[in-house]
């Protein structure tokens, strides 16, 4: 069965049990990822995972059931399923969901690309990253040096009782290479173009191509040999300078998840937490410094964030979070605005056909404003550099948080000086937003992709995207340390 | 995905052993039928259920080009075109050096549990567990939490006559208590629904809201701490993450890297992996058809455990330890059912025996700082206590710790007498007792 019947089965199913609302996602997900480490070949997996999942509201309460068998039988067997579970969340209810009136969707999207990366064959993939391994073997020193490349093709079926309907293909890649340096008890990586197997994008091969893994492999590694001799860096209150791929991550972190109207809503409170965000500060709350706009937007060009509609059938589009400093947006779905009574900005996404559509940032940006890495560096008389997410760590309302990178640099009157390997730092969000002084201009920007993002239960990793320039913030937190 | 039974699933796997092309062939095949109701603010609000197979297929050719391809479609059709994909790419791809050849046949322990009723549990059963949970809220306190419950199968099978079928079951219900300045946890795990007292678990979450409302801020620094046994999981499984994986070890990537045998923190402390354990039941093999086995991990204090894989055992001329993931896998193996012994003291002697310090409930979105110290940064959250004269005073605000695992491990007072099975954001579970330490790290504070 092609998956838009499969859809419109489930969703003709549901419409016969007398549902209040329903939606079926046939969705075949095509994924691929290939490892290679020096001279070896660790690993090329492609999987295919293919299901429909139909989620229905029925006496007011929500209920959802997916199965892989494509089996007519099957499928109705799910959506009976759903009802089910719909009916048995009634006896718990406080209050009916109500849905926002976002227009039905109809329409088609595909991802722009070049060259689909299943399309590639597998031994051009493997060369490339082979390369880049070579490349990074000369660094004299080096222990190990691996490169990856994954991607991602997922054709989706919407289908609504509400006469919505879409088919969507979407396309996402990712590159990269990482260098590990050992000697004495310590271990130091480097990773270019970013850590966790490197930079993503909505997009095809040809992204991956882009990033020159080859060519910037040897410094990347000869900066990781440096670092077994750097020091530690120190404690102290410092003026941080960020580069955009960290950056992104603090977005992420301190502001994305912070501006998820679920999670202020209190649906997510028993795991992943809430957000000291409160609905009520909107207009109110002055969340950065004048130099802070921040934006969620599903249309920027070729971005691991992009797409056409989410998953609760609304047409991707641009909304704004924080406007110079000020809190003036939620990321939010049907439900959640419904329940304030607005209309949804369109982040809801399910990672899979078996799972419901959450809340999910896609493209949630700082906008660019003046300069780049350099005259910020330039202009900075006593700070410190932080390159390359190692590690995060914020706590369950987005306040506290605590990053670790793979390395930094000194910055005394506007030049690079010492080389430190540890670095981390520390603080809370809305002090720390307030202390921006420097964001980079369009030139220096980069919208970063992040595949592994967190939430949910059962679990559910979505893959999202942040734009970043290098950014400048007084008064931080550095080198908080065991 | 209906499930398979011990003789289709075999069957099914049979269909790939001899591909043509292929010097050899594994098979993993998963099936899986869960359920998890969701509750928030004292109502259900996301309700789910999924049924699932995957089929992971492994081939060999020319003695180390290795090719992987999987699919969820488990027709016989579907898996011989993904066995045919699979040789396909493992044509193009350079042989493996690390490839060791795939496991034996070999006899496997008893290890896992399967309740029908769990498996077969209603969504009707799930929500009036919730309801009965949320009747033991006291007015003002509202529940959030889920309730999960699930059957699955685990089936590998080899061209060298390894034949594995696995079916189990697990539920698995968390409650959250939210009150107006203050939150309670507690949870329970187990392979049968029925098992779970969610009454008490409730009362336990009200509890810590009642004795923690009105919070203080107390200054970071180092204290004293009683780690309830969720806070404890944390400490065990970052360290299972960080320290025993076979292929660091060997590669000085490992903080025990040069330390097996060493004594790396109190003598008190062990701790086993043990999928055949009764408390923390896992699978009779791994992902490659390796039997699983107790290894211990930390032994009276002493650094042991070294986690292998086919290919990490291989290099290391060492034997597999029934740890090998699903393929392809470059990272090795790592513990997935810790338990820590329990020691003979009371929770109350341990707080008792606490002159100040502070009670963590759990901790929240930890993550690695250094791994090479074992150095880990996490925030506490749902009851964290201040502790004077060995008595509870009070709730505190929440506190970011960044503290070397096994420095804390080295620090330790008492080992409580009971153990609780928990789970990690990050992790599975494990099973392990609340301990008393003499110092632990918190760096900074939160707002609430």
């Amino acid at each position: 069965m092609e998956l838009a019947e499969l859809a419109e089965l489930a969703r003709d199913e549901a419409q016969r049990h007398g549902v209040e609302y329903a939606d079926a996602r046939a969705v075949q997900e095509d994924s691929e990822s290939i490892d290679v480490r020096d001279d070896t070949v660790q690993g090329v997996g492609r999987a295919t995972s293919r299901g429909v999942g139909v989620r229905v509201l029925a006496g007011g309460s929500w209920g959802f059931a997916a199965t892989s068998d494509a089996d007519e039988g099957q499928v109705r067997r799910a959506v009976e399923r759903a009802v089910d579970i719909a009916r048995a969340s009634a006896t718990v209810q406080r209050e009916r969901v109500t849905l926002d009136d976002s227009p039905p969707p109809s329409g088609t999207y595909t991802t722009p690309h070049e060259r689909d990366p299943f399309d590639v064959p597998l031994a051009e993939k493997v060369d490339h990253l082979l390369a880049a391994a070579a490349a990074g073997r000369e660094a004299a020193g080096v222990s190990y040096v691996e490169a990856t490349a994954d991607a991602w093709r997922r054709r989706t079926a919407f289908r609504s009782t509400e006469g919505g309907w879409f088919d969507q293909t979407v396309l996402q890649v990712g590159g990269g290479m990482r260098a590990l340096a050992i000697k004495a008890g310590d271990v130091q990586r480097r990773s270019y173009p970013n850590s966790f197997r490197g930079q993503y994008t909505g997009g095809g091969w040809e992204d991956v191509v882009a990033l020159d893994l080859a060519g910037n492999a040897l410094a990347t590694a000869t900066e990781a040999v440096a670092l077994l001799d750097a020091p530690d860096l120190p404690a102290g209150q410092r003026t941080l300078i960020l580069e955009s791929s960290q950056l992104a991550l603090q977005v992420h972190e301190s502001v994305g998840h912070a501006t998820e109207l679920d999670r202020i809503l209190g649906m997510e409170r028993a795991y992943a937490g809430t957000s000291f965000v409160e609905v009520a500060d909107r207009g109110h709350l002055q969340y950065g410094s004048p130099l802070v706009t921040i934006t969620a937007d599903a249309t920027t060009q070729g971005a691991m964030g992009t797409f056409g509609y989410d998953d609760d059938g609304v047409a991707a589009g641009e909304t704004t979070l924080i406007q110079d400093g000020l809190l003036v947006g939620f990321l939010t779905n049907r439900e959640s605005a419904g329940a304030i009574g607005e209309r949804s900005n369109g982040t809801a996404r399910a990672d899979s056909w078996s799972t419901i559509p959450l809340i999910r940032m896609n493209n949630v940006s700082l906008q660019p404003r003046e300069g780049d890495l350099e005259s910020i560096v330039a202009d900075t008389d006593d700070g410190i550099l932080l390159l390359t997410n190692k590690s995060w760590s914020i706590d369950d309302r987005r306040v506290n948080f605590q990053f670790a990178c793979e390395a930094a640099y000194e910055i005394r009157g506007g030049q690079r000086g010492q080389l430190y390997k540890n670095p981390t730092y520390a603080g809370r969000t809305t002090d720390f937003w307030g202390s921006c002084d420097a964001v980079g201009g369009r030139d220096d920007w980069r919208v970063w992709g992040i595949p592994n993002c967190g939430k949910g239960q059962p679990g559910q990793v979505a893959r999202v995207a942040h734009g970043a320039a290098t950014g400048r913030f007084r008064g931080v937190t550095t080198g908080v340390g065991a | 995905m209906t499930r398979l039974g011990n003789d289709r699933a075999l069957s099914l796997a049979e269909t790939v052993l001899h591909t043509d092309g292929a010097d050899a062939v594994e098979i993993v095949i998963t099936t899986s039928d869960s359920a998890l109701t969701r509750y928030a603010d004292s109502r259900i609000h996301q309700n789910t259920a999924r049924d699932d197979g995957d089929a992971r297929i492994r081939v060999v050719v020319d003695g180390a080009r290795i090719g992987v391809v999987a699919t969820n479609d488990l027709s016989v059709e579907s898996l011989r075109a993904a066995a045919a994909a699979a040789v396909e790419s493992a044509r193009v791809t350079p042989p493996d050096p690390t490839y060791a050849g795939l496991a034996q046949p070999a006899p496997y322990p008893d290890a896992g549990h399967y309740d029908p009723g769990t498996a077969e549990c209603s969504p009707a059963e799930r929500a009036d567990r919730v309801a009965r949970m949320l009747r033991e809220l006291p007015s003002g306190v509202l529940g959030s939490g889920a309730v999960e419950t699930g059957a699955s199968e685990l089936i590998v099978a080899n061209s060298n006559g390894v034949r594995g079928y696995s079916l189990t079951t697990r539920a698995n219900t968390v409650i959250l208590a939210s009150g107006d300045d203050s939150t309670g946890y507690a949870e329970d795990t187990s392979s049968r629904f029925g098992d779970i007292d969610v009454e008490r678990l409730a009362r336990r979450a009200a509890a810590k809201v009642e004795l923690g409302r009105n919070p203080r801020d107390v200054p970071p620094g180092d204290y004293a701490v009683v780690l309830e046994p969720a806070a404890t999981a944390t400490l065990v499984e970052f360290m299972c993450y960080i320290a025993f994986n076979g292929k660091e070890i060997a590669e000085d990537r490992s903080p025990l890297s040069g330390r097996i045998g060493e004594q790396v923190c109190d003598p008190r402390v062990t701790i086993v992996d043990d999928a055949l354990s009764d408390v923390l039941p896992g699978v009779p093999f791994d992902f490659e058809g390796v039997a699983k086995r107790r290894l211990p991990l930390i032994d009276k204090g002493v650094a042991t455990g070294v986690v292998h894989d086919l290919a990490t055992a291989h290099a290391a001329g060492a034997e597999p330890t029934g740890h090998g993931l699903p393929a392809p896998n470059p990272e090795g193996g790592f513990p997935l059912h810790p338990v820590m012994d329990a020691g003979d003291t009371s929770y109350d002697d341990l707080v008792a025996g606490m002159s100040r310090g502070l009670i963590v409930t759990r901790f929240h979105y930890t993550n690695i700082v250094n791994p090479m110290d074992t150095s880990i940064t996490g925030m506490t959250r749902d009851g964290t206590f201040l502790v004077e004269d060995g008595k509870v005073v009070g709730g505190v605000r929440n506190m970011r710790f960044t503290q070397s695992i096994l420095e804390a491990l080295s620090s330790l007072e008492a080992i409580g007498a009971e153990r609780e099975t928990s789970s990690e954001l990050f992790f599975g579970a494990a099973h392990t007792p609340a301990v008393r330490l003499s110092r632990f790290a918190f760096t900074s504070s939160t707002s609430f």
